[in-house]
């Protein structure tokens, strides 16, 4: 029996899907904006060796690391009110999960990122006397972040892929949308389908805009 | 406000808990097995002189690679009765989805492994006489799968997260199962706070040795003689 494809009606419904891809946008931002100065504060943390708070942050490292994003978000919507005793909506507690665990990535990728600048950079800052912070601000992090800027993109694309699992818990991101778009014209494969392209299409994008920041900030040690 | 933590009705649920690790790791294992070898065959694909088998085994890796998984996931649920006829179930679907998903990546590290592999070592297999397939069988690979073992280690972890996208189709995994338990004893607390240290303290230790692999790979130039 051959299956009678029809795109046309789901178009009809591409400002709805198209919100919710706005939804999922969003959403990854904000996780994005709640990552960033944790995984910078926790990756200098491990890299630095500080006393007391190293342990911590690589315990909090590895846990969010090899956490389940969608686990963390079940965890986060279901679990965390009951904890704290506050309901949060449902983007809250997406951006909460999703963002501690896009943290523990950062926070590795900085680390990964100080590590590659020589050893003579750190000694040469010293040698004129600076103090770690200086070194850090002055010398060492605006070196690191050029070559983090690539990988950084591709957390990035990470992070939107992850965005899709919002749907689980109601959030109205693209996937949740695309469900309804679905039930309601009884065309679950050409929603799909669709909402597939449309994804592929951003991520694609990015991909190449990754791939082209990682040629220009090609590490040339000069 | 504090909260009474209270796991003792988990251990009685202990059996539907365990039921659903193994159905994740039976789709785990079918997935990673599957990805492996659907990955060989498209890696390889993407290093073969024939320009049409690269553009191929190229959409295939950017098509999956780009697409979020869970889109895959429910995608291959409601086609699969039309591609191929047979009637879908969500193990049916995510046993598939997931396999062309880890295959998709692993192609990659394939690709990557055998480019990693000094022109010389093709050259002087040349020189011997073996054809193509002799030199990628007998000489390439051998050398190249060394290499590839941490990546196929973090794909292994990567997976095992994957596989909880199957309880978005109702299929009884781990966390399905969980969200189950949750439900019924009005205890999500203490269910998914269970559920996501299982996840840790299996995937926790993977991933260390998959470090440790790494760096021995490292030191060892990736030569590995016994």
């Amino acid at each position: 029996m051959p299956y009678d494809w029809n795109f046309t009606i789901v178009l009809r419904y591409l400002p709805q899907l198209l919100e919710g891809g706005l939804h999922t946008i969003i959403l990854s931002a904000a996780a994005i904006a709640l990552a960033a100065p944790i995984g910078v504060v926790m990756g200098v943390i491990r890299q630095q060796r500080v006393p007391i708070l190293a342990p911590i942050a690589v315990a909090y490292i590895d846990f969010f690391r090899t956490s389940v994003a969608l686990v963390l978000i079940c965890w986060c919507y279901f679990a965390l009110p009951v904890l704290i005793g506050v309901t949060l909506s449902t983007f809250t507690a997406v951006t909460i999960a999703i963002g501690l665990q896009a943290s523990a990535y950062l926070a590795e990728l900085v680390r990964a990122g100080l590590q590659s600048i020589s050893v003579g950079q750190w000694e040469a800052a010293r040698a004129l006397g600076m103090g770690t912070r200086l070194r850090l601000q002055y010398i060492i992090l605006p070196q690191a972040a050029r070559r983090m800027i690539p990988v950084f993109f591709l957390l990035v694309i990470e992070v939107f892929k992850t965005s899709t699992l919002a749907g689980f818990v109601t959030y109205p991101e693209i996937v949740y949308e695309a469900y309804r778009v679905a039930t309601d014209i009884y065309r679950p494969i050409e929603t799909f389908t669709i909402v597939g392209a449309i994804c592929f299409v951003f991520l694609f994008s990015l991909g190449r805009i990754a791939l082209y920041l990682e040629r220009r900030y090609a590490v040339v040690e000069r | 406000m504090s909260y009474a933590w209270d796991f003792n009705f988990l251990w009685a649920l202990g059996p539907l808990l365990l039921g659903g690790l193994i159905n994740t790791g039976k789709l785990w294992a079918i997935a990673f097995s599957s990805g492996l070898a659907i990955g060989l065959a498209f890696g390889i694909m993407r290093t073969v002189p024939s320009r049409i088998l690269r553009g191929i085994g190229m959409v295939y890796v950017e098509a999956i690679r780009n697409t979020p998984g869970l889109i895959l996931l429910i995608w291959f649920y409601y086609a699969l009765p039309i591609l191929v006829g047979v009637q879908s179930s969500a193990w049916l679907a995510a046993c598939v989805a997931l396999s062309l998903y880890t295959g998709a990546y692993s192609a990659e590290i394939y690709r990557a492994g055998i480019a990693s592999v000094e022109a010389g070592q093709w050259e002087a297999a040349r020189a011997i006489g073996l054809s193509y397939a002799h030199q990628m069988r007998y000489i390439v690979l051998p050398q190249a799968v060394m290499r590839m073992i941490p990546a196929f280690g973090n794909r292994a972890i990567e997976l095992a997260k994957a596989t909880t996208l199957a309880s978005t189709l109702a299929f009884g995994e781990l966390l399905f199962t969980a969200k189950v338990i949750a439900e019924d004893q009005f205890r999500p607390l203490e269910t998914f706070t269970a559920v996501s240290v299982i996840f840790t303290a299996v995937l926790l230790p993977l991933s260390y040795a998959c470090i440790w692999l790494e760096r021995r790979v490292a030191r060892s130039g990736g030569i590995v003689r016994d």
